[in-house]
């Protein structure tokens, strides 16, 4: 059983899988509970899936926290309707890329990474909408009697279940999505977000800050940035991305949903206790470029509050530069300023202080640190620095 | 880009593409001194290890009792500025942190957390006990942490100290399931620590 990630880049559909042809979608009705094995063959494949499942449900990656799980459900009911919800099982794992991915049996997966980047209720419904239309339509399914035709034997078999529900973007062409059945994914979902009464637009500007931050990556690495055409190549790698982001938008015209109700306050509330998490994440991740874009985009929306300005200052500290430590002096200043109180903005700016060489004012907030969290983990390690300094 | 081959969470640290189809293993005899990592770090076990073959990154040396899935010794020595703490295997589209010498000991352990953290695609990550120490007669940091990867209920505790010596990273690593397999070998891994000498 191999594993590989998908990159931050990794787009969310890349684990459903499209319909040969524009058919009309199956109406709910039609479906049993959730589709069946219709051989042995496929039950093999469901036994590998429920397996897969059995594993998430103790993997320590699932964050478990009642009150994000039922609001993150409570989007996707509210997305797709009660009716729909109910058979879904949804897990939200700790990982912090940004993707979604829902398998043939019913199991829903939501990274961490992706909420830390949708901004906006309406947003994150976008993208559950979306992957809920794949799963109604059963592209995995068709994905799966469409790989068996066309693969040898030996590849065949490496299409386990768990391949099945996170391995699609490594296996290539052949089981890559087509445009047409993502687009037919991204058009069910707009639905839906107007169904529920949500303004169709966000599915574009979502979208488009993936796009964004991915340039964002490459320019933090000294990379070009690539060219954006809304017609996609032949060979593009991520065909439907800047073409997506177009025709979301055209499509949004035609179907507005409910303007300006883009549920932002419902999801910051949400989110506010997981924000400073996934953020955390973030910034362990060594892309810069990302980071920084995130937290910009964060601020656009909420303004610079402690929680960002420490965050953007632990990421200029870690950069280590004369320039970056001033800087991030700069900003765990006015962290604490704004009445920023957590313990680390005094630490963050006495190892950046120390670093500068201003010892006295070093020790200064190094002893607040110490004082102020006498649980921490390295506070055997502070209180050796602040010993040498003072 | 990696992979991961079943739940061998450690393995997959450094089993990368690269890896030789045929890994070697070599007793190393306990009460005598010897050097690691291709460096000028000796150090000298208490009870018999074997040492692979793989070595995910040059001045580097791997350690097991068992196999390296249930107690794992990772040595480097001489880590330089711009080099990667394990193998930089998916390079391009997440590349692993590159050691500074400008680095302070308080930063070593941020260091490790973040290139285990890509390695192993993971966020369920925590650093604790950070304290001070010394290694082979350098001031050194020494630190615990526990982390699990995406879909394994299994929990692997560690255990690091590190040192940063003109410029040049220098750390151990002892990491293990915390079920049984931690606590047993620890005083071990301690051990083996305390008996580095430059």
């Amino acid at each position: 059983m191999v594993r590989r990630f998908l990159t931050t880049a990794a787009v969310v559909g890349l684990v459903l899988q499209p319909v040969g042809h524009a058919a009309a979608r199956a109406s709910w009705a039609e479906m049993p509970e959730s589709y069946q094995p219709e051989d042995d063959l496929e039950r093999g494949l469901w036994l590998q899936m429920d397996e897969y499942e059995r594993g998430l449900k103790s993997s320590r990656t699932v964050i478990h926290d009642e009150a994000l799980n039922a609001y993150v459900r409570s989007v996707l009911c509210k997305t797709v309707g009660e009716a729909e919800c109910a058979p879904i099982r949804l897990y939200v794992t700790h990982t912090p890329h940004f993707n979604a991915s829902m398998a043939p049996n019913g199991i829903m997966q939501i990274w961490s990474g992706l909420l830390l980047r949708t901004q906006n209720e309406a947003q994150l419904a976008a993208v559950l909408g979306h992957e809920f239309a794949h799963f109604e339509d059963r592209h995995s399914v068709k994905l799966f009697r469409d790989a068996k035709s066309k693969s040898n034997a030996a590849s065949w078999l490496a299409f386990t279940g768990i391949g099945l529900i996170a391995s699609i973007g490594l296996l290539g062409s052949i089981f890559k999505f087509s445009r047409d059945q993502e687009r037919l994914a991204d058009k069910g979902g707009l639905q839906m977000m107007a169904r529920a009464g949500y303004d169709t637009r966000e599915a574009a500007v979502l979208w488009e800050q993936i796009l964004d931050e991915g340039d964002a990556t490459r320019v933090g690495r000294g990379k070009k940035v690539k060219k954006r055409s809304t017609k996609s190549g032949l060979f593009a790698s991520h065909p439907a991305s800047a073409e997506r982001v177009a025709y979301l938008r055209e499509q949004s015209l035609e179907q507005p949903g409910t303007p300006h109700q883009n549920g932002a306050d419902a999801f910051k509330v949400a989110m506010r206790a997981w924000w400073p998490v996934f953020l955390d994440d973030q910034l362990k991740m060594n892309d810069d470029g990302a980071s920084e874009f995130l937290l910009d985009s964060m601020a656009k929306a909420n303004g610079w509050t402690p929680w960002l300005n420490y965050g953007r200052a632990e990421l200029q500290r870690r950069k280590g530069t004369p320039a970056d430590l001033e800087l991030a002096v700069r900003y765990y200043s006015e962290a604490i300023a704004d009445g920023g109180d957590l313990p680390e903005l005094w630490r963050g700016r006495g190892l950046a202080l120390r670093k500068l060489d201003r010892d006295g004012e070093a020790a200064g907030d190094l002893r607040r640190y110490l004082m102020q969290a006498p649980d921490a983990a390295d506070h055997a390690m502070i209180t050796m620095i602040l010993g040498g300094i003072e | 880009m990696n992979k991961f081959i079943g739940a061998s969470a450690a393995a997959a640290l450094f089993f990368s593409a690269a890896t030789p189809a045929l890994a070697g293993w070599k007793l190393i005899d306990n009460g005598e001194p010897v050097k690691v990592a291709k460096s000028a770090m000796v150090v000298t076990p208490g009870e018999d290890w074997n040492r692979w073959s793989v070595r995910p990154v040059k001045k580097s040396e791997i350690w097991t009792l068992d196999g390296i899935n249930l107690n794992e010794m990772y040595f480097v020595s001489g880590l330089k500025k711009g080099e990667t703490l394990y193998k930089d295997a998916n390079k391009k589209a997440q590349p692993l942190p590159k050691f500074d010498g400008s680095m302070d000991l308080t930063e070593v352990p941020e260091f490790m957390e973040s290139s285990i953290r890509l390695a192993l695609n993971t966020s369920a990550f925590t650093t604790t006990n950070v304290a001070p120490t010394t290694l082979g007669g350098h001031q050194a940091v020494r630190f615990e942490y526990e982390y699990s990867i995406d879909g394994s209920p299994l929990l692997r505790k560690g255990m690091a100290v590190g040192s940063i010596v003109n410029g040049e990273l220098h750390m151990i690593s002892y990491t293990a399931p915390a079920t049984y397999f931690y606590d047993r070998d620890l005083a071990k891994a301690e051990r083996i620590m305390a008996s580095v000498r430059f």
